[in-house]
């Protein structure tokens, strides 16, 4: 979901400046966050905690590895307990499990449906235990992503219509997931022509891309003990966000950002 | 690749659902249409229609979900707002070869939609959770 995430990268933007300037409008979407999952794990924990300190927003948060702490970051927002708890953490640990759990979230009208659903390492749920350098990609690999992927979007659609239907503005329900693919972990080796077989079934379902490459520049190298991370936007979600500004050429939402990570967790988001 | 159809095919849903409303018959060039645009899988889709294979199934929360019976009698659960069916066709010719649109049963759901011809079954909370995770039994 691009609002979110712009909203995220704006709250934790270097430029009080940027900080405080309105977040142009996005379409809704689902995205989907690639990159190594230590920092995609980061930046959907800041989007959970960024969306649940909204009134009236609810967050499910999925994930197969239990949370111990919050990203050091987080201490600049300052979320208050009530706002923590409108976070809903959930450990399947199975990818049946997580699709059960998923394909349950319609059952419980009484309280309010969720604004955001989040699954962190998707790669762990469809490749389990087998996860790492070396991944097999049995016959149903493709078909379970794109089980997964559609549940999620249509728990979403549906969902959506329930909040608009209460005359809520907690609405749209949105999807964030991350994927590390394979062909990021293994860089040294990598074709450029390679293409992860489950990364293009989530293509599929996830309207926006936001990608989190290691910088090499010479920024990043001079940064010494801070790790400089490239943040693009990409996907349909974000041409036609761009398409649907009236006039005027080039892209109307912040493509490009960089992040900084301190030694002491803190993050950074500055565009580019 | 989206899992959402394309404008020429959801035009072309439109022309179906306003001719067999007005004819109850679907005319030849919308019958070659379908076939331009969804390939082989028009004619067998064509077929369940006729055997009125699919059922849209809902649950007290509002969930909606369509349910089709295949050619050898399996129950295939398709989702209402993106493109999924759990079939062998949706597997290799769509996802992994990328050389279809859809497979039978997806279209099946789309075409008794636009012809008003779906049946309609209501079934528990937690029975629609089963069938949309996949873990209900066959």
């Amino acid at each position: 979901m691009t609002d979110i995430l712009n909203l995220v990268f704006r709250t934790f933007a270097s430029h009080a400046e940027l900080r405080d300037s309105p977040p142009p409008p996005v379409p809704r979407s689902s995205a989907l966050l690639l990159g190594e999952n230590s920092v995609s794990r980061s930046v959907l924990l800041l989007a959970a905690v960024t969306a649940a300190s909204h009134p009236g927003l609810r967050v499910v948060f999925f994930t197969r590895t239990l949370i111990r702490s919050l990203p050091a970051s987080l201490q600049k927002l300052v979320p208050s307990p009530e706002s923590l708890k409108k976070i809903q953490f959930c450990y399947p640990r199975t990818v049946e499990e997580l699709l059960q759990q998923v394909a349950a979230l319609h059952e419980s009208p009484s309280t309010s449906p969720p604004s955001l659903i989040i699954v962190d390492g998707l790669e762990g749920f469809l490749f389990g235990s087998r996860g790492g350098s070396h991944r097999e990609l049995h016959p149903g690999g493709q078909s379970c992503a794109a089980h997964l992927s559609a549940l999620l979007c249509d728990t979403a659609a549906f969902l959506t219509r329930v909040l608009e239907q209460r005359s809520s503005s907690s609405g749209p329900c949105r999807i964030i997931a991350s994927f590390q693919s394979e062909v990021d972990a293994g860089q040294a080796s990598r074709e450029p022509s390679a293409s992860d077989p489950i990364l293009d079934i989530l293509d599929r379902y996830f309207q926006v891309r936001c990608t989190l490459d290691p910088d090499g520049g010479y920024e990043a190298a001079a940064a010494g003990l801070q790790q400089v991370w490239h943040v693009y936007l990409s996907g349909r979600g974000v041409t036609e966000a761009s398409r649907s500004k009236d006039g005027g050429d080039g892209p109307a939402v912040a493509r490009e950002w960089k992040l900084w990570i301190f030694p002491n967790g803190l993050m950074e988001f500055k565009v580019v | 690749m989206s899992s959402l159809l394309p404008a020429v095919a959801e035009q072309l849903f439109r022309d179906i659902q306003r001719t067999y409303r007005d004819t109850s018959h679907i005319p030849d060039d919308l019958l070659i249409a379908l076939k331009f645009v969804f390939g082989p899988c028009a004619l067998q889709a064509l077929d369940l229609v006729d055997q009125r294979s699919v059922t849209c199934l809902s649950s007290p929360s509002g969930r909606k979900a369509f349910q089709v019976i295949g050619a050898s009698g399996r129950l295939y659960t398709c989702f209402v707002s993106c493109h999924y069916c759990p079939c062998p066709a949706f597997a290799y010719t769509v996802l992994r070869r990328n050389e279809g649109l859809l497979c039978k049963h997806i279209l099946a759901a789309y075409l008794c939609q636009a012809m008003g011809v779906t049946q309609q079954e209501s079934v528990s909370d937690q029975q629609m959770s089963l069938l949309l995770s996949g873990t209900a039994a066959p």
